[in-house]
């Protein structure tokens, strides 16, 4: 007998929809055959699905068993298939009813041994395939159904083991389908407080108008002066993800099966603090089956790049395109896939290799072709595109003894993102963007409205330190931010001004 | 276990045989081979087979058909049938080449798996043709 069952396969974060055909012959010499081009993973199948079945109670028929996964000119891979094919062999063997309305339904998860369903990766991505393809039910592994609940208008039947979905089938029990979303968590405390940082006010201010707006950052200074710390307290003054940027940034983990198991969406926005060993592919995406990057996992979240200039070069110049565009497309052998990484970058470097240049207590020790090489690291193009440069100064002892009781905290801060991120928010919704940064030359145009005065400072500025048109843009929308943390409408010579001071060159 | 093992293969082999006869199959040889291995049967089909699935060469009548018996004890430890993987066949396929045969003889490998009970009696004689 012959059953297809529809499940469904990624690349990146696109599905294409995976017909698994079961053939149970009625005669012939027993065995059990994977067809379709399947993977090493996929043919590996066949034991957990045999084993599977054996264990959940049900003999494995004694039969001639063939597979097939249509669209057979593409390679599947991943374990998700076993769910499908032992359903379809369940069913075309017999031992469960096929339901009228199979045809509606996507099979998708990995068996264990014993029968169980194991958390897989990509749920939300058959959650939201399902709901674009117009498919009534997924049935996907217990654990990993709260991701796909964020998915509306599809009845999500999470499945705990075969002998669950068996009994659904034949009438005799329910998949209970819960309907609620997991609630929403408070923002996770950071890992250092903004009030525990000593000094350093203009650091936490730059940090405060680069978080608002989803600028670029990046700090120069001598080792020790708190540069790494800054940056770890970043994530304490950014606010939770809104839904849509939630559905997104999901997708991208869902896809590289970071999601821990029974976890929903993700609400943490993401801090990605790669080695500077990083390679490639594993910074911008790539590697045979193609993955997402540090970039795109640090999508609508923070890519903090610490010790900056020992990145290698080819792999910091790569970074050029992604951070415009906001999109990575990485073509492969086996296809073209594209990743969103729309994220902020926050840089660190010391600004000589031995850290102490221009240091006021100790002398550096480097000669000035090593400076200068040292500096060559990071190129114009990439400086260029770093919206906000600042020096993070060495802190005088006495700052380190005194205590300061009027710092602010990070969840104060955390109010004043918050506040100033909402406020671009509904000036961005229609064009689908979140904050200033992600604005184009059109937007800037439309909302970047500044008084006489601060367009004549700009344009002094520019002539004078002879910028490029996109650092023009740059400090436009650096300044936007620091008039929306004030709440004006409109762009003074001070927000210009406050904007041009970043703009000096620290590296 | 070696010893005992051996007694049921052969008397596993003579119920095939029996069963074989009684298909009208005319049994030439039995444990035909030589240091790489054996044939349990080499037989020859008498009787047009009108089993589905076979080619015509293959279901034509005075086919050689070169039987592999299996035969288990209990169904505890799978069918005797799983027990023949493809390397198994590959020898089979490899001897078989070897039987002095006609030009245009038709050739095919059967498997024929049997289950015993604990005290020996036959439960299940299965006759798989054309695997290979």
């Amino acid at each position: 007998m012959l059953i297809k069952i529809n499940s469904v396969a990624h690349l990146g974060l696109a599905s294409v929809k995976v017909m698994v055909e079961v053939d149970v012959a009625v005669q012939g010499f027993p065995g059990f055959n994977i067809v379709g081009l399947p993977s090493k993973a996929v043919e590996e199948a066949r034991e957990r699905v045999k084993t599977a079945i054996n264990n959940s109670g049900f003999g494995f028929p004694d039969k001639r068993i063939t597979v097939n996964l249509a669209p057979a000119d593409f390679v599947k891979d991943g374990s998700c298939y076993d769910l499908p094919i032992a359903m379809g062999i369940l069913l075309a063997s017999g031992v469960i009813e096929p339901l009228p309305d199979l045809k509606n339904s996507l099979f998708y998860g990995e068996l264990s041994l014993d029968g169980q369903l194991c958390h897989s990766r990509g749920v939300l991505l058959v959650a939201i395939f399902a709901k674009k393809n117009g498919y009534d039910r997924i049935f996907v592994p217990y654990d990993s159904a709260n991701e796909a609940l964020a998915v509306t208008g599809i009845k999500v039947l999470p499945v705990k083991n075969l002998a669950q979905i068996t009994k659904y089938f034949n009438h005799q029990g329910e998949i209970s389908a819960p309907n609620h979303l997991q609630t929403i968590p408070p923002p996770s405390l950071p890992e250092f407080d903004f009030s525990e940082i000593l000094g350093q006010e203009q650091a936490k201010r730059a940090l405060t108008i680069a978080a608002s707006g989803g600028h670029n950052l990046l700090f120069s200074g001598p080792p020790g002066s708190g540069k790494t710390m800054l940056a770890r307290a970043l994530p304490g003054i950014l606010p939770n993800l809104s839904l849509e940027e939630s559905l997104e940034v999901t997708q991208v983990y869902s896809a590289s099966g970071l999601l821990k198991a029974g976890q929903g969406l993700v609400w943490q926005r993401p801090f990605r603090c790669p080695h500077h060993s990083t390679s490639q592919a594993g910074l911008i995406g790539g590697g045979s089956k193609v993955k997402a990057g540090e970039i795109s996992l640090a999508h609508q979240g923070v890519l903090f790049l610490d010790e900056m200039a020992e990145f290698s070069r080819s792999i910091l110049e790569a970074l050029r395109q992604p951070l415009e565009d906001g999109v990575v497309v990485i073509s492969r052998a086996i296809g073209r896939v594209e990743f969103p990484c729309r994220f902020m970058l926050l840089g660190a470097v010391n600004p000589c290799p031995c850290g102490y240049l221009n240091h006021p207590k100790r002398s550096c020790r480097c000669s000035l072709r090593e400076i200068e090489r040292y500096q060559r690291r990071l190129s114009g193009p990439i400086l260029d595109r770093i919206d906000m440069h600042l020096f993070v100064p060495y802190v005088e002892a006495d700052k380190l003894t005194t205590h300061n009781p009027h710092g602010q905290t990070s969840a104060q801060v955390r109010q004043l993102v918050t506040k100033t991120r909402q406020i671009q928010q509904k000036r961005l919704k229609p064009f689908g963007l979140y904050t200033n940064s992600q604005m184009k030359n059109k937007q800037v145009k439309l909302f970047c409205q500044t008084t006489p005065d601060a367009r004549q400072l700009l344009k002094l500025a520019v002539d004078k330190q002879s910028l490029s048109p996109r650092s023009y843009f740059r400090i436009l929308k650096v300044s936007r931010t620091i008039s929306d943390l004030e709440q004006n409408q409109l762009i003074s010579v001070s927000h210009v001004a406050e904007a041009l001071q970043y703009r000096a060159r620290v590296f | 276990m070696k010893k005992f093992n051996k007694i049921i293969g052969n008397l596993g082999e003579d119920l095939a045989a029996q069963y074989l006869q009684k298909q009208g199959y005319e049994i030439l040889e039995r444990n035909w081979g030589s240091k790489w291995g054996e044939i349990d049967i080499v037989c020859k089909s008498n009787r047009e087979s009108n089993r589905r699935g076979l080619s015509i060469s293959t279901a034509a009548v005075g086919s050689l058909v070169f039987v592999e018996v299996k035969t288990k004890t209990g169904r505890l430890y799978g069918s005797p049938a799983q027990m023949v993987n493809p390397r198994k066949l590959f020898q089979i396929k490899r001897i078989a080449s070897l039987y002095p045969a006609g030009i245009n003889q038709f050739k095919r490998i059967d498997v024929v798996a049997i289950v015993l009970s604990y005290d020996r009696r036959l439960i299940s004689l299965n006759h798989y043709q054309a695997v290979y």
